[in-house]
């Protein structure tokens, strides 16, 4: 007799969303996280009084989060209290023109009105296509399996209108948002978001290319930080029985044969179990924890062939004052063409980039009670994104002068003078990363992302090599992200709930 | 006689393909470079 039906590697949102909805039917699961704290990508940590957020900085498209509560048969209000953000983003260009985009489509038409009036229409194509879409492949797209031939026609049989939208993922992201905008400042402002897939407009997929109208469904933060969301998920599977281990890194996973039995901890100790679910990097899981030797020659290409998605060092700052900023987030980008230099004569080179391209989030402007009173965080990504192994160097050793091109980043471009009210400067570099969330090399969401690893060809949420080995999180179909990882354990829980009948 | 006739096509068409790439933009000549790279692991990934 096993000692769980499931055991998970991993408290991220893939795992604790599999987890929850495993204990909500029946299930004895535990889930055991290397870190004291849970939530990983998703997470806020406490230092000097400020909690700044590990890495995600809002969720937007709700519908996984929503329909997770409404499995576990409850209220995500009980658990979760989820603050819009409005305006949506204010927009930096490199040669200093500012503009906010607000979440309400009519007035975001005024906005690009009066920047480009050119492009006004486009904006309407974009809309009237996107929202149909957003609106007809929720369920179909985000919370169903995607993973073999049989799905996806099944998919097709069930909504026959995805056929019209298939195009757009194997298009470019740049490709796509060309063909509805003109001018280069609104072209920047809507190509960006591929970065939020980990790829650059040129290689990310055009499907992306509607991020930046799904943000203008609401664009939201949760009280008292991003681990909000990963707590209050877990407290609804801790209703049901789920246990939760912090401080326990898995080593192995326990096989007899190709079938998953269980774990091994660092410290030895063996979990059995029926049901081994990876939370962890797909590489990770099958290269080091069921290990090369136990995988077929077909296999052991498979996992060696996906690359790793990008990495990039966050910024966390505390404030003496309010800064002057007019929304949650703030982005300073430069063309399209620049995005795609950021990656191709920098990140893939081995260089730190040097060009405008920042994250800058201002979370206590949503919940002030994230730092000391009259004092404010700002969690940002600098020159986004930078390589893992710079050129020549060390990440430990750059340190220092990373922090002052930070600062002076935010002084060039966003907040002159703020170097004389920061009260708290601390970089999380991708070594730093790699250190925290054992994530290979700093990646922050998985896997690449682009047409060749997606859906039917991003590694499975239920193994075909490894018999009762299961995977949830960025590492498996819908990528990185907060609304497509919770949407993963919900794929992930289904898989395993079918499988036992 | 239809030996040579059928190197020769098939030489013009590579021939032609080698053209249609070096008149694409760069930007589109990187993007094919990078999916035909990854278009070979296809049929390994998707068993995994
Ligand atoms: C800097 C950054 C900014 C982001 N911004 C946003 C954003 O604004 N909005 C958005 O939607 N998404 C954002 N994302 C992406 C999103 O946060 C992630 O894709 C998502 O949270 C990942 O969830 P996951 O389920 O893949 O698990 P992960 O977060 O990867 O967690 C995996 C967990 O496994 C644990 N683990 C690893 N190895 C072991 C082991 N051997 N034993 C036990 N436990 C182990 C880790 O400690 C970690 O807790 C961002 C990510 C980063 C890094």
């Amino acid at each position: 007799m096993a000692d769980y039906d499931a055991v998970v590697i991993g408290a991220g949102l893939g795992g604790i969303s599999t987890a929850s909805l495993l204990a909500k039917n029946g299930m004895k699961t535990l889930i055991l996280e290397q870190s004291d704290i849970i939530g990983g990508c998703c997470s806020t940590f406490e230092s000097q009084g400020y909690r700044f957020d590990v890495g995600a900085s809002i969720v937007e498209i709700l519908h996984p989060m929503e329909k997770f509560f409404q499995l576990m048969g409850k209220k995500r209000e009980d658990y979760i209290e989820l603050l819009p953000c409005d305006p949506i983003y204010s927009f930096i260009t490199e040669d200093g023109r500012r503009f906010s985009y607000p979440t309400d489509i009519d007035e975001t038409t005024r906005v690009i009105e009066s920047i480009a009036p050119e492009d006004v229409e486009g904006w309407k194509r974009f809309c009237s296509l996107g929202l149909e879409m957003i609106d007809e492949m929720m369920d179909a797209m985000m919370t169903s399996p995607l993973n073999t031939v049989g799905e996806a026609l099944a998919m097709v049989v069930k909504t026959p209108r995805v056929m019209r939208y298939l195009p757009l993922l194997a298009r470019r992201h740049q490709s796509v948002v060309r063909s509805y905008y003109r001018n280069p400042v609104i072209l920047s402002s809507v190509a960006f978001q591929s970065y939020f897939a980990g790829a650059p407009p040129e290689l990310g997929s055009g499907i992306f290319g509607f991020i930046a109208l799904s943000e203008h469904l609401g664009i939201y933060y949760p009280r008292g930080g991003m681990i909000s969301i990963p707590e209050g998920m877990l407290r609804a599977g801790r209703e049901h029985g789920l246990e939760v281990r912090t401080g326990c890194k898995v080593e192995r996973i326990i096989l007899d044969g190709r079938r998953a039995r269980g774990v091994v901890l660092e410290d030895g100790t063996e979990i059995t179990s029926e049901v081994v679910v990876s939370n962890v990097n797909a590489k990770v899981a099958y290269l080091k924890m069921v290990g090369p030797e136990n995988l077929p020659p077909w296999a052991l290409k498979a996992i060696d062939s996906y690359r790793l998605s990008m990495p990039c060092p966050m910024i966390y700052v505390g404030l003496d004052e309010k800064p002057d900023l007019e929304a949650h987030h703030t982005v300073v980008s430069g063309s399209i063409e620049v995005m795609n230099r950021v990656w191709n004569l920098y990140y893939t080179k081995g260089v730190i980039p040097r060009t405008a391209m920042s994250l800058i989030c201002w979370p206590t402007e949503a919940d002030p009670s994230l730092a000391p009173e009259g004092h404010h965080i700002l969690n940002f990504l600098c020159n986004a994104p930078a390589p893992y192994a710079p050129l020549g160097d060390n990440w430990d050793r750059l340190k220092d002068w990373y922090k002052e091109e930070a600062v002076r980043e935010l002084e060039r471009f966003v907040m002159p003078g703020v170097r004389d009210h920061i009260d708290y400067l601390e970089v999380s570099t991708p070594l730093d990363f790699e250190r925290r969330l054992l994530s290979p090399q700093g990646s922050i969401y998985g896997l690449f992302s682009d047409l060749t690893s997606l859906a039917l060809f991003r590694p499975h949420a239920r193994s075909r090599v490894i018999k009762g080995l299961y995977l949830a999180g960025s590492s498996t179909h819908l990528g990185g992200g907060v609304p497509t990882t919770i949407a993963s354990g919900i794929i992930t829980s289904g898989y395993i709930l079918k499988d036992r009948g | 006689m239809e030996r040579k006739l059928r190197r020769l096509l098939k030489a013009g068409a590579l021939a032609g393909l080698v053209a249609l790439y070096f008149s694409l933009d760069e930007s589109t000549r990187r993007y094919l470079a990078h999916i035909g790279k990854q278009v070979p692991y296809l049929p390994y990934r998707y068993f995994i």
